[in-house]
């Protein structure tokens, strides 16, 4: 059965892939991705558009983070936007760097990036305490 | 390093049209946005482990210069995740690659769509901050100083 995309010169083949870290990190781009469309366009919106950096202070920061809702709202942004702009930082260094240990150590460098970014912003969110700046 | 100097070349010559474009739209503006969110993510850990530096670094942010590289953020953003859903639809539908050059210009269309109004508030916002300042004898423009936030403020 010709489907329609055969009738304009594209065929399409499926291959399975097996996995690994690449493939893998395609893929987390992808879906990651879609999270961020939510999570990142989402915290533009409320912390940029409808609330003002002109306006911020730390007591806004503190009443935000008083609340589960937006600690986690933002270590589910920090957790997904983090390794996404990395791995982009990865691909993009990747293709420009050809020799292989210095792309080796690349990874290497980077993942440990991530690994400390996470640990230590992620702390920062979880252990905040709001109320040496409540009035 | 060679390679750097080769793809800044081509990417002038090259005559990749609507594609090309976008795939260079796409890795600067990711660029810009992975420069400015560690920055972002490193300083907002300091609500928990340096209040009075956070505090220091919201009123510098405040700055023309910073508020204009907010704007800049913001159009990276837009353009980034409407070009990633593009390209994350395209890369699972290859029956629709026909639909590339159409594709990118609709991205086009909705990132400015959405940025120009999003622009005209920010900066609308600024220069409600600016006049502000101005009534009350200070200048938006003044670069605040760490000794303005002592360690004592939060105790």
């Amino acid at each position: 059965m010709a489907t329609i995309s055969e009738k304009q010169g594209i065929s399409r083949r499926s291959v399975t892939i097996q996995s690994n870290l690449e493939r893998n990190a395609f893929m987390f781009m992808r879906m990651s991705g879609i999270a961020l469309l939510i999570l990142a366009v989402g915290h533009m919106m409320i912390q940029h558009v409808l609330n003002s950096s002109t306006n911020l202070t730390i007591q806004f920061v503190a009443q935000q983070w008083n609340s589960w809702g937006w600690k986690i709202y933002d270590l589910l942004l920090l957790a997904f936007a983090i390794p996404h702009g990395i791995n982009g930082l990865r691909n993009v260094l990747e293709d420009y760097v050809h020799n292989e240990t210095a792309v080796k150590w690349i990874n290497i460098l980077l993942a440990i990036f991530v690994v400390a970014t996470l640990l230590w912003a992620g702390y920062a969110i979880l252990r905040f305490d709001a109320t040496p700046f409540m009035d | 390093m060679a390679s750097l100097t080769l793809t800044i070349r081509e990417a002038v010559r090259y005559r990749g049209r609507s594609g090309q474009i976008s795939w260079i739209a796409h890795r600067i503006s990711g660029l810009a946005i992975l420069a400015f969110l560690v920055i972002h993510v490193w300083d907002t850990a300091n609500a928990f482990f340096a209040p009075n530096i956070y505090a220091w670094s919201l009123a510098l942010f405040k700055n023309p210069f910073f508020a204009l590289g907010e704007v800049g953020v913001m159009a990276a953003i837009l353009y980034h995740a409407m070009n990633g859903i593009r390209i994350t639809i395209l890369d699972f539908k290859p029956e629709w690659w026909i639909y590339q050059g159409r594709s990118a210009i609709i991205v086009w269309v909705m990132f400015f769509a959405l940025f120009i109004p999003i622009a005209i508030l920010m900066f609308s916002g600024l220069a409600a901050h600016c006049g502000e300042m101005a009534a009350v004898g200070d200048s938006c423009w003044r670069l605040p100083s760490l000794s303005e936030f002592p360690p004592s403020m939060f105790e």
